[in-house]
């Protein structure tokens, strides 16, 4: 059970400042856009949060790039809207903090190979509960979800969409739940990312083979047993070696039921 | 259920430990020199077979004595000369005796059961008949011996009798009391087994049990007459067995049924096991398990489990409960079937729950998952709770031999606990049941600390101790033979023992684990015992290392202090934020659903809800649309005053009250309960946060409770604080666009006392003869040739004519004007205007355009205003009502529902609140806000789960007719054949059906064998015709008869509400004083007990003292050491000699009843129904439902002086409350209703007020201080 609700309202609250700039072949104006300053939900998607951003720079680029689809880059690195933000910066920026997180907009060049389209929030929304599902089979065989009315899936949803906590979790503790008599999940939904771009995703089970919990520090030897110092991020917090592994996937893990960990 | 419950066990060294359900450590049974080999126990009463093969009874855990009422009728006959002399005729009765003068009941002859009763006080006469006094011999007088008796004497009383009472009262509580061998030497035939259970035979009268037991002669003995009222029994019989059965084991079930064990391993079962045959009818044998023989077998319910020689675990299929009275087959069920698990012994608890003992490693296990459906259960649990260290035990005596004490026991313990671990990871065939090892740490504390001695029970052991000289100073010395019945060890440490026992320890258990030394001691069972363990199994108590243990730890475990401390850190940004947006605007939210508006008479109509709520203006609406789309209309959440739940079976409903509405209160049914739940929700958390409620309300709150259990409560304090700074509150009046030429009434909710002022503002219309403001009392019925409602008093009538050219000031008293004042006219029509009318102590000051126009003298007290009626051509702008005390109307109470389930709060000044629920238990408000179907609402603080249970009750009704006898076909005028208890509705057990999904039965439908009245041996009761009086015994002249059937039901929901003690109560009365807070109440049985160590901050108390009382009570309150109490019959006590020193106080005393001429149905009794006490009042509701008070109560004058009516309301009431000036109270319709015009010189007040339309059933203001 996700019971520890200071740890789960303070990973709520978590915000990001976010500078948004026009790219400068973008800008048709002669007068320069002002950057787009805006607190983000770390655990929200872009394409939920940027839409005024969008309004505040389609006055400043060629009219026939309106309709284009917006996207965004860090660094010169396409950001994928199919990641919570917080994840995306702590990929980017976890070593060396760098706030407001100043990020650049374009209208044009969609890099296809990249990034997936985002028509609109429906697809994020599609996205969002595919994602859940996936989560649910690996924590309880996927009943939790299958058991859940449309609008419970849809309260899920908004919570996120909304920013209400209580309304998320609300939904969100049933997913939390471990099931039947066994303390502790089926399978921890895990993905965890290295720098180089490469992403791990595996049946990690919370538990030892003598019933122990498993902790952080387990699960690594056992990924990386030839790596001598590495350390887990998410949520910018780097997680202690001797955090139990279900814990860490009850509290810790992002609105789309699944932890986002930074290898660093 | 119990909310705390015992499992006991006997460790390999014969000492007895038992573990509380909300506890999590074993603790020891004090160490009295006597082993013990077996045990068995239902809840409170422990029977054990000793270390001497004798037995002992062991009662704990009841907070109020068990106490028995002897009675004898003291009979005399009038003689010629001698006149009323104890010299009866020979055809009389006995001189002392029964009170139907069957019996000899001798008052020398009626003497103690056995060393375990004392007696409290002597005998004494009992002074009232049917609450009428009597004279201080307690004579009754009648014609002849088998009549009624009344209180006088006449010239034809030939015989009188009188009643003499003695109590007598089981005083060896928390000690193991002997009972008597079977022969005088008790060697000559030892015990080998005792089992207990029989407390849930179907149908049997309540508290009955059975004990049975097996002799090293291999004879069967069952004990007669035990009961928890006579806990020792009367005697051992003999109950024959087959020949050549040589009988080991045997276990008695809830339900009375016995299944036994012989020596060779077969299983026998006593069948015809009822309520009229204990002892059942004879012996049927039982296959056992192929190739193995029985060794141990315990009884359940519904299930027989036993244990095999080689460690196997047997299940018996297809034992019924509620049928092995009378059915061979549910008797002996149909099959074994084998569990997995190797135990070695094995006991069923309350609900078929299982424990047993591990063959391995002789722990204790628990069978998880047992359900009414699934009855085999899933897996074992190890039960892994910490161990006391044995003050005796041979394992730990290093402790007290060892210089380092703590060290050396550390040390020990550290062992121990390793050993246990590798016991565990020894894998076995059924390893997956073991739990994670345990990761407690053991507690470091001074040696000192290691036993602590308290001091505070020290008067308990003289109390129970002290009339026992026979009693043996050392216990070892200590034989059965010598008394039978005596306490073993009452000079030992009773307070060390009782603990074991202690009731409430639950709530502040981890106080304890710190104050003692708790290790993981490695334990090895011989023997579980779970008659008396009662498990939630959803919430399963502490004793399971992978569950709660592990959350607990991980609160304060250093990684998440890392990770929490990492994550408040990343908000702090050292960069300006003042530029940056939010990502996400609030924005308001709607809510939409199909459902269903009720009317008043039950039609509904569909229509379509839409909420609508913005967090940040904090303001919403809630719409109703017709199907079509349509407005019907739309209301705004903060004219909302309360939200209860009003469902029905089938029909999940809400209500919502809105005063300032037309409609006052609407009524909505939803599709679905969880739907209703959710807006129930949702529409009380957005009601609260409109209004600034949360949390814990403040202590002058009124209470009150809907007849469906909801507890709602009303907190002044917000709405007092309209204040404005001349220390005077003021209340705007919407007039505006009022239409006023037919007459505007308003209630002036704080009637007129001196310092009150009303201002008005407003236009005279061009043509204008008269108009006036009248300032008057209530409206009272008038019965002229028709009823109708009239205005009697009018201290004030201001009437300016412009007819006249005159001002009329004038007042009408009972309906009769007085003389007029005039004066001359100040206005003109067309007029604007203001005035202004100041009440002062002597005069009303009358100002128009803000200069003085004139002053009336009182002619009536102010204080009878309740009311403003302005009347005639005029537009009012403005109209303001100021007043020196908060002004507070019913439209601006807003009722927040705590959550919960009861039917009785009961609040006092500083804020301790009581509650009892249905099935009469007891529960203390925690502070928390929420919970249940309002989870999430008020956080998680205080709330805990409860229960509740419900008897639903039918009547089957039937008719005599000349050629088939009783049958069901009725009369056509008859009442329905299965019907309630009034006839006139129709009910059958088919279709009754539970409120909602949080309720389910607990039991089956069941002919009611206690139903008030009496019955025959089919439940049947018999009467001459329908509404007629119902007897148990079928007479020549019935041509009718009833049986009354009744199945119970259960709630499960959670409050912020948490179990007091375990005795059931059947009223409550709180009083504050300063810090500390007298309660009293009365029990189940009726006797009066008052609650020691209750105050703000331990608002549970400690326990309960119980006051001697020959009379049985139903009603008591308190106020300021006042204690008033209502007999059975109707009548009125008080208590003398209620102090601080002596809070029980020394007697109860007799008070004139009232009588009131003023009946609503003259048929109905007179007696007195409920009390409530002020500082100076006694408020009473009579049976008939009238209210009168009783004026001048005070500690000097505890029974008052007279009886006052309250005779201006039709309606009868079923509740009133108050404290100081506030008076509420509950109408027999459930509406709540507040009392006016209450003061120090008018104690009865003047009128009532509507507050709220309920239906409610209880109200307690006795939070409110002036």
């Amino acid at each position: 059970m996700a019971n520890d609700r200071e740890v789960l309202r303070e990973i709520w609250d978590g915000k990001l400042p976010i500078c948004f700039q026009l790219a400068q072949e973008e800008i048709m104006e002669i007068q320069q856009p002002d950057p787009f300053y805006v607190m983000v939900p770390r655990l929200s998607y872009f394409p939920l949060v940027t839409d005024k951003m969008k309004r505040h720079f389609l006055r400043y680029i060629s009219q026939e790039n309106a309709d284009n689809e917006m996207w965004l880059d860090y660094n010169g690195q396409p950001l994928k809207w199919h990641y919570p933000i917080g994840f995306l910066y702590d990929l980017f920026c976890g070593n060396d903090p760098q706030l407001p997180w100043t990020l650049t907009v374009h209208f044009t060049k969609f890099p296809e190979t990249i990034l997936l389209r985002c028509p609109n929030k429906d697809v994020v929304e599609a996205h969002y509960m595919s994602t859940v599902k996936e989560a649910d089979v690996l924590k309880h065989r996927g009943q939790v979800m299958s058991t859940m009315q449309k609008k419970d899936h849809n309260q899920l949803w908004l919570g996120l969409q909304n920013d209400k906590f209580d309304q998320f979790w609300a939904i969100n503790r049933r997913l939390m739940e471990s099931h039947g008599d066994n303390e502790g999940f089926k399978h921890i939904p895990m993905r965890i990312y290295s720098d180089d771009g490469i992403t791990c995703q595996r049946l990690i089970c919370p538990k030892n083979n003598d019933g122990s919990r498993k902790t952080v520090h387990q699960l690594l030897s056992e990924l990386y047993p030839d790596k001598a110092e590495v350390n887990l991020r998410t949520h910018g917090v780097l997680i202690p070696l001797d955090t139990p592994l279900q814990w860490l996937s009850e509290h810790m893990s992002y609105p789309d039921n699944f932890l986002h960990i930074c290898l660093c | 259920m119990s909310s705390n419950s015992l499992l006991f066990s006997i460790n390999n060294e014969g000492k007895v430990y038992a573990l509380s359900t909300s506890g999590s450590c074993w603790r020891e049974f004090m160490y009295l020199g006597l082993e013990f080999k077996t045990l068995s126990a239902v809840p409170h009463f422990l029977w054990a077979v000793g270390g001497d093969r004798q037995i002992y009874l062991h009662v704990h855990g009841l907070e109020i004595p068990i106490r028995v009422k002897e009675e004898s009728y003291e009979n005399e006959r009038w003689l010629p000369l001698e006149g009323f002399s104890g010299r009866l005729l020979p055809t009389d009765r006995y001189h002392f005796s029964s009170q139907d003068g069957t019996k000899d009941r001798s008052i020398e002859c009626i003497r103690l059961p056995s060393m375990a009763w004392q007696w409290e006080g002597d005998w004494q006469l009992e002074l009232a008949l049917d609450g009428q006094p009597l004279d201080h011999d307690g004579w009754t007088y009648a014609v002849d011996f088998p009549a009624q008796f009344g209180t006088v004497k006449q010239w034809k009383s030939c015989v009188r009798r009188r009643k003499w009472i003695r109590y007598r009262k089981f005083s060896a509580m928390n000690s193991w009391c002997a009972i008597a061998p079977l022969h005088k030497d008790p060697t000559q035939e030892p015990f080998i087994d005792i089992t207990i259970g029989g407390n849930q035979i179907p149908y049997a009268s309540p508290g009955t049990l059975s004990v049975w037991s097996i002799t090293a002669q291999g004879r069967v003995m069952y004990r007669v007459g035990v009961s928890t009222t006579s806990p020792e029994g009367l005697k051992w019989i003999n109950v024959s067995i087959p020949p050549n059965c040589d009988i080991k084991q045997i276990s008695v079930g809830p339900t009375g049924l016995v299944w036994a064990l012989l020596w060779s391993g077969r299983a026998i079962v006593r069948k015809g096991i009822n309520k009229d045959c204990l002892t059942g009818e004879a012996w049927l044998e039982v296959k056992s398990p192929t190739e193995t023989k029985l060794t141990t077998v315990s009884v359940g319910f519904n299930a027989v489990w036993a244990v095999s020689s080689d460690s196997r675990v047997w299940f018996r299929k297809g034992i019924e409960g509620n049928a092995v009275g009378h059915s061979e087959t549910a008797a002996i069920g149909n099959g074994w079937l084998e569990i997995n698990g190797n135990m070695i012994h094995i006991s069923v608890g309350i609900n078929d729950q299982v424990f047993a003992i591990g063959e391995s490693n002789k722990g204790v296990y628990w069978r998880s998952g047992i359900t009414p459906a699934e009855l085999t259960g899933k897996r074992w649990r190890m039960v892994q709770a910490n161990m006391q260290l044995s003050r005796t035990s041979s394992s730990a005596s290093i402790i007290s031999s060892a210089s380092n004490p703590k060290h050396h026991s550390l040390s020990l313990l550290n062992e121990n606990t390793i050993e246990l671990k590798t016991n565990i990871n020894l894998r076995n065939s059924w390893e997956e049941s073991h739990s994670a090892p345990i990761e407690n740490t053991l507690p470091l504390k001074p040696s000192k600390e290691l036993r602590p001695k308290k001091n505070v029970n020290v008067e308990n052991i003289d109390l129970t101790g002290k009339s026992y000289e026979t009693t043996l100073k050392n216990p070892r010395a200590w034989s059965p033979v010598r008394s039978v019945g005596s306490v073993v060890g009452m000079e030992a440490q009773p307070d060390s023992d009782s603990s074991v026992f202690d009731v409430d320890s639950g709530m502040y258990f981890d106080e304890e684990v710190s104050q003692m030394a708790w290790g993981t001691c490695d334990a090895t069972w011989t023997f579980i015992e779970a008659g008396a363990c009662s498990i939630d199994t959803i919430q399963v108590p502490h004793w399971f290392s992978d569950s709660k243990n592990a959350h607990n730890s991980d609160i304060t475990a250093k990684w998440r202090s890392q990770i929490l401390d990492c994550l408040k850190s990343r908000n702090s940004f050292n960069i300006d934020l003042s530029n940056f947006g939010l990502a996400i605007e609030e924005k308001g939210w709607t809510r939409s659903c199909e459902a269903r508006l009720v009317s008043d008479n039950n039609i509904c109509e569909d229509s379509i809800l839409s909420l609508y709520w913005h967090a940040v203006e904090n303001a919403g609406t809630l719409s109703v649309f017709q199907p079509d789309g349509t407005i019907k209309f739309i209301l705004n959440l903060g004219e909302i005053t309360s939200i209860t739940s009003s469902s029905e079976p089938g029909c999940p409903r809400i209500t919502l009250t809105i005063p300032n509405q037309s409609q006052r209160i609407i009524k909505v049914q939803f599709i679905s309960e969880m739907e209703q739940e959710e807006w129930f929700s949702v529409l009380i958390d957005i009601s609260s946060q409109i209004n600034g409620l949360s949390g814990k309300p403040s202590t002058n709150s009124i209470w009150i409770v809907t007849s469906y259990g909801d507890v709602l409560n009303w907190d002044p304090t917000p709405a007092q604080c309209n204040m404005d700074k001349n220390g005077k509150y003021v209340k705007e009046f919407q007039v505006f666009g009022k239409d006023i030429v037919t007459g505007f009434t308003t209630t002036l909710h704080n009637n007129f006392l001196p310092g009150s002022v009303l201002k008005l503002s407003g236009c005279l219309f061009d043509e204008i003869n008269r108009f006036h403001i009248n300032l008057q009392g209530p409206e009272v019925l008038k019965q002229r040739h028709k009823i109708e409602t009239e205005v009697t008093e009018i201290p004030l009538h201001f009437n300016v004519r412009f007819d006249e050219s005159t001002v009329v000031c004038n007042t009408k008293k009972s309906g009769c004007w007085d003389y007029e004042e005039r004066h001359p006219l100040p206005l003109r029509p067309g007029q604007e205007f203001s005035i202004k009318i100041i009440c002062d102590y002597n005069e009303f000051i009358i100002n128009i355009n803000d200069s003085k126009f004139c002053s009336y003298k009182h002619r009536l007290s102010p204080e009878s205003i309740t009311s403003a009626l302005i009347w005639g051509p005029v537009k009012l702008y403005t109209m303001e009502y100021y007043s020196t005390s908060a002004i507070i109307g019913p439209d601006e109470m807003i009722w927040r529902t705590m959550g919960g389930y009861l039917r009785k709060v009961e609040s006092c000044q500083n804020g301790v609140v009581w509650g009892i629920c249905h099935d009469h238990r007891v529960w203390v408000y925690t502070g928390g806000w929420g919970g249940g179907i309002l989870k999430g609402i008020g956080g998680s603080d205080g709330i805990h789960p409860m229960t509740d249970t419900q008897t639903y009750c039918i009547y089957e009704n039937q008719r005599w007719n000349p050629l088939s006898g009783y049958t069901s076909t009725g009369l056509p005028t008859d009442r329905y054949m299965w019907s309630d208890v009034t006839g006139k509705h129709k009910r059958t057990r088919e279709h009754t059906k539970l409120l909602s999904r949080h309720w389910h039965w607990i039991s089956e439908w069941m002919v009611d064998y206690n139903t008030p009245g009496g019955v025959d041996n089919e439940g049947w009761q018999y009467a001459t015709d329908f509404p007629a009086p119902y007897h148990g015994k079928k007479v020549f002249t019935d041509c009718v008869r009833r049986r009354r059937w009744y199945r119970k039901a259960q709630i499960v929901t959670e409050g912020p509400w948490i179990r007091a003690g375990s005795t059931a109560l059947l009223d409550i009365s709180l009083w504050a004083n300063d810090k500390t807070v007298s309660v009293w109440a009365i029990t189940l049985a009726g006797e009066a007990i008052y609650r020691t160590g209750v105050t703000a901050t331990t608002p549970v108390g400690l326990h309960w003292e119980h006051v001697n009382s020959p009379h049985t009570f139903v009603s008591i309150s308190i106020c300021n050491s006042v204690i008033w109490a209502v007999g059975r019959k109707g009548e009125l006590y008080y208590r003398e000699g209620v102090s601080t020193e002596n809070p029980g106080g020394i007697n109860w005393k007799l008070i004139e009843s009232p009588k009131c001429a003023f009946t609503f149905n003259p048929k109905a009794a007179t007696g007195t129904k409920l009390v409530s006490l002020t500082n100076s009042a006694a408020w009473v509701v009579l049976m008939n439902g009238v209210i009168a008070v009783r004026t001048d109560v005070s500690i000097h004058q505890l029974e008052g002086k007279q009886w006052k009516y309250l005779t201006d309301c039709e309606l009868p009431f079923k509740h009133v409350s108050c404290m100081d000036q506030e008076v509420w109270a509950v109408q027999n319709d459930g509406t709540l209703h507040r009392r006016v015009g209450v003061t120090a010189h008018n104690a009865v007040g003047i009128a009532w007020q509507l507050v709220h339309c309920g239906p409610l059933v209880h109200v307690s203001a006795r939070g409110c201080n002036a």
